[in-house]
């Protein structure tokens, strides 16, 4: 049971901060991303080939973050601050062939075999009934602490409260003289830079490979979908429950439904289940588990 | 070489005809369906399962165009009251949870390894006559559904369709039945999906998962989108310009030298750069929709 909670932690750990950098970019920029998992992936393949070239752990992973974010700035200079004026559809149309183009680039770059970090090997910690791979507790240590300083900065600061304002009502903000420009430069940096560190951070696990993107859509999706898109702590709490699911149907007993002593789900339905709660969440709570604001119909 | 241009030409058409079927939903009625290759899936698997069930061929694709118009519904059901890039998100879950279950389902749909050995419409020509029999009727189904397509577009129901994309307000106030106009929609297009789906698992002999990857949803996508969403021309365009950049980059392979997984990269990097160009200069498409205004 307590292997249960852990995992599930571990798992929700992997998708909150990828959940977040979405939604908050969704918030001010009103159209879903596509191409944003794939600073994930970007993030990820930066940090370990900095890794592997000899740079410090804490540095790679810092480094990363900050190459995810400016080329999230880049992207909003050249490419969706002028796709944006056409509507959602285009702008999230335009955020695919950023993707294809990403990935492109990474397949180019390195190809289709993963990269692993260079790291020594090391036993898992035993505590108690738990088993607790070093890595896993590090990558959770790290999205723990940086989900409390985003809290901060969103809910106790001046520039928080500014892209709140303007998430919440651009005309209203641009009156009270909030620069909208930089505001949203700000929070696409800010967005991309915590995908890149949450790939890098996944990476510690799976190792950095070019569909790490791909793999990542449709979770972060559903999990940013869950939380109310625009929310982003919500987000966080998105990412927990369809962890909980993705937990919930490996370990899950069904043997009294044929009559054997054991029975699982197999292994390769593990990703249908969060698209299943993710149809389930739009066909019965379509304005999110929390924001009543948010509208989307 | 003859016979690789008649590959080419043939794969072409399947895709041009995939390609019209999205112009239905997204060009015409303005509906982002990003799980539109769980149609084509349907479609050719549905030709897969009936050969292991040892069904005719015509009955199978017919069950297949059955089955696509179900999936149909209940993807247009769960676009009743979404917005459009949410409804985008949900039906890109469908199509991958289609794509999961036939991949997990090796006693029915063959699993990872799919099915092989699949019957053609044309297998009782002799050998050498079918590729060429099958670029002629490739031709001749995309001819059909475009001008299908183009009869749809001018009639009452095709201008339906638009002011719903225009102004969906207007088209409630004028009487038109919203979910109506978008659950035909939504049909049409899974049953010509789906046709193009098992002619192209005919022509193939073959359906793996593979075949309902995102990647190919997006790949008609960029047809669509770079030709010109909303106008037949502009569609098969689109169709053509997308297909020669997919089959002609392995030839420069073989000229300069290339790597497989570089082809890989240049493809998708190629077509990515041609969608994202078309959508920063030309956000209409390289043929854009004509739309009658009024004196």
């Amino acid at each position: 049971m307590l292997q249960f909670l852990f995992d599930t932690l571990s798992r929700s750990s992997d998708l909150a901060l990828i959940a977040l950098g979405l939604s908050l970019v969704y918030g001010l920029a009103k159209f879903p991303n596509i191409a944003h998992v794939q600073y994930a992936m970007l993030g990820a393949f930066a940090s370990v080939v900095l890794q592997r070239a000899g740079t410090p752990l804490a540095l790679a992973l810092g480094m990363a973050s900050l190459l995810a974010g400016s080329l999230a700035v880049l992207c909003n200079l050249w490419v969706f601050s002028r796709l944006r004026r056409q509507g959602p559809a285009i702008a999230m149309i335009g955020s695919l062939a950023l993707a294809m183009i990403l990935v492109a680039a990474a397949l180019a770059g390195h190809g289709a075999s993963p990269l692993a970090y260079r790291l020594p090997l090391s036993a898992p910690w035993v505590l108690g009934p738990l088993f607790v791979a070093p890595n896993q507790a590090l990558a959770m240590g790290v999205t723990l602490a940086v989900l409390l300083a985003c809290t901060w900065l969103l809910l106790g600061t001046r520039q928080g409260r500014a892209m709140r304002a303007l998430a919440c009502n651009p005309p209203l903000a641009a009156a009270a003289g909030l620069d909208a420009e930089r505001i949203i430069h700000a929070v696409h940096f800010l967005g991309a830079a915590l995908a890149g560190l949450g790939g890098a951070l996944l990476a510690l696990n799976t190792g950095a490979y070019v569909n790490l993107g791909n793999d990542l859509l449709l979770p972060i999706f559903a999990a940013a979908i869950l939380g109310g898109l625009g929310n982003p702590l919500g987000a966080v709490f998105g990412g927990l429950l369809i962890a909980l699911a993705e937990t919930l149907v490996t370990n899950l007993n069904i043997g009294w439904l044929y009559g054997q002593p054991m029975a699982f789900v197999p292994a390769g339905y593990i990703g249908a289940a969060s698209f299943v709660i993710l149809l389930l969440a739009l066909l019965l709570r379509p304005y999110g588990l929390f924001d009543r604001e948010v509208r989307r119909v | 070489m003859f016979d690789f241009c008649l590959h080419v030409l043939t794969l072409a058409c399947l895709y041009g005809l995939m390609a019209l079927a999205l112009n239905l939903q997204a060009g015409y009625a303005g509906l982002l369906n990003f799980g539109h290759i769980a149609f084509v899936g349907v479609g050719a698997y549905a030709v897969g399962i009936g050969r292991l069930a040892g069904w005719p061929l015509p009955l199978s694709m017919l069950a297949g165009v059955a089955c696509a118009m179900l999936l149909g519904v209940a993807v247009a059901r769960l676009g009743r009251n979404l917005a459009s890039d949410y409804w985008g998100i949900a039906t890109l879950a469908v199509a991958e949870i289609v794509r999961i279950v036939v991949l997990n389902q090796s006693g029915m749909a063959g699993g990872a390894q799919g099915i092989s050995a699949l019957p053609g419409p044309l297998d009782a020509l002799p050998e050498t006559a079918q590729p060429l029999a099958f670029a002629v009727l490739g031709l001749f189904a995309v001819a059909l559904a475009a001008w299908l397509s183009a009869r749809l577009a001018a009639s009452r129901f095709g201008r339906a369709l638009r002011l719903l994309r225009e102004q969906p307000a207007l088209a409630s106030c004028l009487g038109y039945d919203l979910g109506r106009l978008k659950r035909s929609a939504t049909l049409a297009s899974a049953a010509v999906a789906a046709l193009a789906g098992s002619l192209l698992a005919g022509y193939t002999h073959f359906v793996s998962p593979d075949y309902l990857l995102a990647a190919q949803t997006f790949l008609v996508w960029s047809m669509l989108m770079i030709g010109g969403a909303g106008r037949v021309a502009g569609v098969l365009l689109g169709t053509v310009l997308v297909q020669g950049v997919y089959s002609f980059v392995p030839l420069a392979r073989d000229l300069l030298g290339l790597g497989s997984e570089t082809v890989g990269a240049l493809r998708l990097g190629l077509i990515g750069a041609i969608l994202l160009l078309c959508l920063l200069w030309r956000s209409a498409g390289l043929l854009p929709e004509r739309l009658r205004t009024l004196p």
